[in-house]
């Protein structure tokens, strides 16, 4: 026993020493996980999140918000067709390296990311045909067509984000900063890398060389925590200073009424949304996909499910994003159940041969409360007896095959935005190209035809009467039906300050502080 | 000495089979699950084109047994393989988890018999009182309890209610481990880097977890002590000792205990196993970053190459520590070696 109280005195010195010089030093928790260290492939929320402070791109967000300001360019102009940008460069800026920042890093930044075909190079190659150096500090993309939203890519998009081409790897991915030169991540964010452990700790110094506003804490660890549950316990402890993504709903509301904590909710542009596969099941019919959204009851589930923490969702554009609406609301409403009876009737559903059909979800990508949402949104759709539901369920490489192969005729999904604009909230999943890759299989030249437009088009009115369209139209067609939208919770110690994550999930980590 | 050698000699060879059945169990296991690494390596957006791609790429087009031929012969190589979801060597991920997982079964060992053997020695002294019913009775309770429940509830008492020791993680949350992690042993480490302060935070680390394990699995040992003990003290040998007035001390520690550890060594090796698979379940419940966390990641990802790594390198530790059992069990008694 002597042994572990002197273990026990030991590690209560160390926890008195951390105390003291862990002025400036920030711990931040989460349960998400890194993927590649490399822009190139790296396709997930959290690791973007960390390369949107330890790089940046040509333009930037300003923290919070959606608007975009100038970031490592000082200024762009764009031609009279908008398929041209040419963007001058800040002079003077270095890598965390030591190497100059010129317009040749961002084309080869660019051509780097093409070739090597990672995950996101779409995000690139769907739009850009050629980058033209015009001079060292001036740099031109020539895209394929007119992109009205092409800054907010530039901005908040990692792929477009310079890297050091002396220090990373033209034809790799890099996987972990170790395989780079020197062994750590080279940016021209307000942080630089300095210790990465996959899943254990990654650790961020403030870049004395960053030519913005300069982070008001030194350093940021960021822990990673298997499950949610230890990460609330170690934010009551105070062993982190700031749990971020994601606590489950009861942990959300007991941390809510913590006096110790406070709670940031942001509204957030994660949504939720029933599939439907409009190709081969059932659901081929839209019919049966109107009944079934005029059966869902967002409100009930939200309180039920979520304790009210999420928003319904009653367009695929979320609110707060320009051009939304809410026209689910007054189509189809919420728990509609006698204009769903009258959609089943008309489709040939009785009560003695009722519609019947799986419902699937997966048990764990979005969390531990999916079991729960299926089961009310089944009790939701057996409000009526014209329809019997069978749930099932598959882990999520499963059920990505399965959505692939045409398995599911209706299934949960949800998804975050690569760029803040309608566009990724509407022709991803009823444009005929992006359809395919969601499992929904729809596909209607005249929408096809109108996200074209939407996409060239520059002038404001257009694109709102297009997407006021589009979304008065999905009520009709239904090839997805929105369920709700997410709430971010960030939970700090009460003297952490300045958490800013916006319509665009950039949390500028540059703007945390600590207050007395 | 010879034999002793001719001994270990057989033992290795058992030991290729025992991996190569396991391998092809776990290789046609994950092949016939539904589940489709590419599809969780690619995202949902990538059309089929790319999808078939991939699968050639990654020789998941071949037959089965084509591709379980190309397996073996990469193992014959020493080559576990890539990660087809993170596209690095196998052996990568293995040794940066490794170290954690048998840092904390080793010290989850060290509890074990630290609790174990005294308590059963105990037992078996003070047969039928309270003592032994006592001890008895915690035996029976801590084998029947599941690790993750006693995981759980040691976090909740100590870590939460008590706030007496961490509930997470190898180290504190403002300890960059980065600073001293050399082998991936961060005793080892610290102690070498001189960097005791952060010693004393992985200890303090480790003291959950490794209780956890430790005991669980106490219970076996307890028995076992208490019942060889029991044995033992019978015999002519203890009751003569006890007869020339050998202090009863040294009649229990030095002369009866030291026959009844020969079968607490031959359990010592079998609970080896019992006490990895328990640090899957306990690694998940502390976060401990080590391969049980690894290996449930890489299963819901469908990363076959990564599963089948960590199988192999389980079963050749579990095998390596078997022979060390068995090789000590052959020296301090000779009949095995005949």
């Amino acid at each position: 026993m002597k042994r572990f109280a002197v273990a026990i005195l030991m590690s209560a010195l160390v926890l008195a020493g951390g105390a003291l010089f862990a002025q400036g030093t920030l711990v931040y928790g989460t349960t998400e996980k890194v993927t590649d260290m490399d822009t190139a492939n790296a396709y997930d929320f959290h690791t973007w999140e960390i390369f949107q402070n330890i790089n940046q791109g040509l333009l930037t967000y300003k923290p919070g918000t959606t608007e975009v300001i100038p970031g490592l360019a000082e200024s762009y102009l764009v031609n009279d067709k908008g398929d041209e940008f040419t963007f001058k460069l800040r002079k003077g800026l270095k890598f965390t390296s030591g190497t100059a920042f010129t317009a040749d890093a961002v084309k080869w930044t660019i051509d780097r990311c093409i070739k090597l075909a990672g995950d996101p190079s779409w995000l690139i190659t769907d739009f850009v045909k050629d980058v033209q150096v015009v001079d060292p500090l001036t740099v031109k993309f020539i895209l394929k067509g007119p992109t009205a939203f092409f800054p907010t890519m530039v901005a908040g998009c990692p792929p477009y984000f310079p890297l050091d081409p002396t220090v990373y790897p033209v034809d790799k991915v890099v996987k972990d900063p170790s395989e780079l030169k020197d062994g750590a991540l080279v940016g021209l964010g307000p942080y630089k890398a300095t210790s990465f452990k996959r899943d254990e700790e990654v650790v961020l110094q403030a870049n004395p060389g960053y030519y913005g506003a300069k982070p008001k804490i030194a350093k940021i660890i960021i822990r990673y925590f298997a499950d949610a549950t230890t990460m609330r316990l170690a934010l009551e402890k105070g062993e982190i200073d700031l749990a971020y993504k994601s606590m489950n709903p009861s942990d959300i509301n007991d941390l809510s009424k913590n006096a110790k904590i406070t709670t940031f909710k942001l509204p957030g542009p994660f949504i939720r949304y029933l599939a439907f596969n409009c190709d081969v099941s059932a659901f081929k019919d839209k019919v049966l996909r109107q009944a079934l959204s005029a059966l869902v009851d967002r409100p009930d589930f939200n309180q039920k499910v979520y304790l009210g923490q999420n928003a319904p969702l009653y367009s695929m554009v979320p609110q707060g994003m320009i051009y939304a609406t809410e026209d689910f609301k007054k189509a189809l409403g919420d728990g509609n159940v006698a204009l769903a009876e009258k959609l089943l009737k008309s489709a040939g559903y009785s009560k003695d041969k009722p519609f019947a059909f799986d419902l699937w979800y997966t048990p764990s990508h979005y969390g531990d409360t999916e079991v729960n949402l299926a089961e009310v949104i089944k009790a939701q759709f057996e409000k009526t007896p014209l329809v019997k539901v069978t749930i099932k369920s598959a882990e999520w490489a499963t059920y990505k095959q399965q959505w692939r192969d045409k398995q599911m005729g209706v299934y949960f999904l949800g998804w975050y935005p690569d760029y803040i604009d309608p566009d990724n909230y509407t022709a991803a999943f009823a444009g005929t190209n992006g359809s395919i890759g969601n499992g929904v299989f729809f596909s209607n030249p005249d929408w096809d035809a109108l996200f074209a437009k939407e996409q060239q088009s520059s002038d404001s009115k257009v694109r709102k009467a297009l997407f006021e369209k589009v979304q008065k139209d999905w009520t009709v067609e239904v090839p997805t039906a929105p369920l709700f939208q997410g709430n971010l919770y960030v939970f700090t110690k009460k003297n952490v300050a300045g958490v800013k994550i916006g319509p665009t999930l950039i949390f500028n980590y540059n703007e945390l502080s600590f207050t007395k | 000495m010879r034999r002793i050698l001719r001994y270990v000699g057989g033992r290795l060879l058992l030991t290729v089979p025992m991996v190569f059945v396991l391998l092809t169990m776990v290789f046609v296991v994950l092949r016939v699950m539904p589940g489709d690494p590419v599809s969780a390596m690619l995202g949902g957006h990538a059309p089929q084109a790319v999808i078939d791609k991939k699968k050639a790429e990654l020789g998941l087009d071949k037959p089965i047994l084509a591709q379980y031929v190309d397996y073996l012969g990469q193992l014959a190589r020493g080559d576990l393989g890539d990660s087809m979801i993170l596209k690095e060597k196998v052996s990568k991920p293995i040794s940066d988890k490794l170290p954690a997982t048998i840092e904390l079964t080793l010290c989850g060992l060290v509890v074990c018999l630290g609790l174990g053997v005294p308590l059963g020695v105990r037992a078996a002294r003070k047969r039928r009182t309270g003592h032994d019913f006592g001890i008895r009775l915690y035996a029976n309770v801590v084998y029947c309890i599941p690790v993750f429940w006693m995981g759980l509830m040691l976090q909740m008492i100590f870590g939460v209610f008590l706030d007496a020791f961490p509930i997470a993680g190898r180290v504190g949350s403002r300890v960059v481990s980065g600073e001293f992690d050399r082998t991936g042993f961060y005793i080892i480490d610290t102690l070498f880097s001189g960097n005791f302060e952060a010693l004393g935070d992985v200890l303090y680390h480790l003291v959950l977890p490794a209780f956890t394990l430790g005991i669980t699995l106490s219970g076996v040992f307890v028995r076992l002590t208490r019942a060889n003990m029991l044995d033992v003290l019978k015999s002519d040998y203890v009751l003569a000792s006890r007869a020339r007035g050998v202090p009863e001390r040294a009649v229990v520690y030095g002369h009866a205990l030291k026959n009844a550890l020969i079968p607490i060594i031959t359990m010592l090796g079998l609970q080896f196993s019992a006490l990895l698979a328990g640090a899957i379940l306990t690694e998940t419940t502390f976060s401990w970053p080590g391969m049980g966390r690894l290996l449930l990641e890489r299963i819901y990802l469908r990363d076959y190459p990564t599963i089948q790594g960590i199988i192999v390198v389980y079963a050749l530790f579990v095998s390596f520590v078997s022979l060390i059992v068995d090789v000590v069990y052959a020296i301090i008694d000779p009949r095995v070696r005949l």
